[in-house]
């Protein structure tokens, strides 16, 4: 599973990086977590409103910092 | 930057289940609208009875007013924020780009200021969306119709007007707000001034249909509560030392010292407010407590509105985030135009009120 995490780079993009990261971490999953500043790649994937997360190329979150329960269901960990 | 990272590290996921979170979230809703109708009793009770405060006295009346304001204002705003976060999850910048693609001037800027004050928007994200709009087809002065419309009329700006001035101010602040993005982006519009975006911009490929994220009531609420979190969270403390200044300044200044150079007489007083207006973004929830208190002693009410517009709409970090997109000439048109509007805004509520 390969997660981006999509975003200029202000600080709710950080901290959306961090607490998918917090939840991978926990969760043990095989997952490469990335995290993307560039236009380009939001264009492509879509995503007009940051921060957003994307997996494996399709977008799932979009405008908000998520809470960690959130990202847990988003990557399907109980 | 690019971090790669696969990751093990053993600790337990505590999940909760999204029923007892919304009973919790229901709870606290019903908690909290039955301290709001306590806020006054209580804040009179701890200033006279617990603190000792004697009933009139300056100091007394600048505490009582902070143990009062502060609560109030921070359960109207948390409550505020939950209930639009909730409601805004049902709009997105893809389907407001949906609703605007292609359409003509003058009702595509009425839309497109609506859908901005409608959908969910960070300054961070005004270059995304900026190129997702215009590439799919957006006209360019409605594009900006929305992005004036979005930060200007927010709900931490309407509920701090509504809960420290009343309905009356916020209901204008919100139509003229809403008067500005649509007459701003429709002079944007027929002044053509698409060749002063960059050129880079025109190229990109984006996708216009994107991957509808699908949505359930649960998952709404938990967008009402990062809300709540995020928004919350972030402005209280400014909230908090915008109403002890407040407080300060309803103790302490003299009635009408204000009128001297924020009255309605002042012809310079717009203008200067506007100009003061523009390098403060963040400290938006802190400088309406502060301006209540200003007009209590004298200040006009066109000059306020005019440095709470200032505030919001024209911000010194979104100016330097579009700069990305946007050639200068276009950002001096874009801050020349709002101000314009801002200016008259504020001098004709000098003028009728």
């Amino acid at each position: 599973m390969r997660i981006e995490v999509l975003g200029p780079g202000c600080t709710r993009c950080k901290e959306t990086y961090r607490v998918v990261r917090q939840v991978v971490e926990e969760a043990e999953l095989e997952a490469e977590v990335v995290k993307d500043e560039s236009v380009e790649r939001m264009m492509a994937l879509g995503l007009m409103a940051t921060p957003g997360v994307a997996i494996d190329g399709r977008v799932v979150l979009a405008g908000h910092i998520p809470g960690a329960d959130e990202v847990r269901h988003l990557l399907g960990v109980s | 930057m690019t971090n790669a990272f696969v990751g093990p590290a053993p600790r337990h996921a505590r999940t909760t289940a999204p029923h007892v979170r919304l009973a919790v979230t229901a709870l606290a809703l019903v908690a909290a609208s039955a301290l709001y109708g306590q806020l006054h009793a209580i804040a009179s009770g701890l200033t006279y009875s617990i603190l000792g405060l004697s009933p009139g006295s300056r100091f007394g009346l600048a505490v009582e007013f902070f143990l009062f304001e502060v609560p109030k204002v921070i359960l109207l705003l948390t409550a505020v924020v939950f209930v639009v976060g909730m409601l805004r999850s049902f709009f997105t910048p893809e389907r407001a780009r949906q609703l605007l693609a292609g359409r003509r001037e003058a009702s595509g800027n009425v839309l497109g200021a609506l859908l901005g004050v409608a959908t969910p928007f960070c300054s961070c994200s005004a270059v995304p969306l900026f190129i997702g709009f215009v590439t799919a087809g957006v006209p360019l002065g409605v594009t900006f119709s929305f992005l004036i419309a979005a930060p200007m009329v927010n709900e931490v700006a309407l509920v701090l007007l509504f809960g420290l001035f009343g309905w009356k101010i916020a209901a204008i602040y919100l139509g003229t707000g809403l008067g500005i993005a649509i007459l701003a982006g429709w002079t944007i519009g027929r002044l053509k001034l698409e060749r002063h975006v960059e050129p880079w911009v025109w190229e990109i490929q984006s996708r216009s249909v994107n991957a509808a994220i699908r949505k359930s009531w649960p998952d709404r609420i938990s967008e009402g509560r990062a809300a709540v979190r995020e928004i919350v969270g972030k402005v209280w403390i400014y909230v908090v030392v915008g109403i002890a200044v407040g407080a300060g300044i309803h103790g302490y200044v003299p009635t009408n010292f204000m009128a001297s150079f924020m009255g309605r007489d002042a012809w310079w007083a717009v203008p200067l407010a506007v100009l003061l207006g523009v390098p403060m973004y963040a400290n938006a929830a802190g400088i309406i407590p502060v301006v209540q208190a200003l007009l209590g002693k004298g200040a006009a009410l066109g000059t306020v509105l005019a440095f709470m517009m200032s505030v919001t709409a024209l911000s010194f970090p979104e100016m330097i985030i579009l700069r990305k997109v946007l050639r200068p000439r276009l950002i001096a048109a874009f801050v020349a135009i709002v101000a314009a509007g801002i200016l008259v805004v504020g001098y004709l509520f000098n003028t009728i009120l």
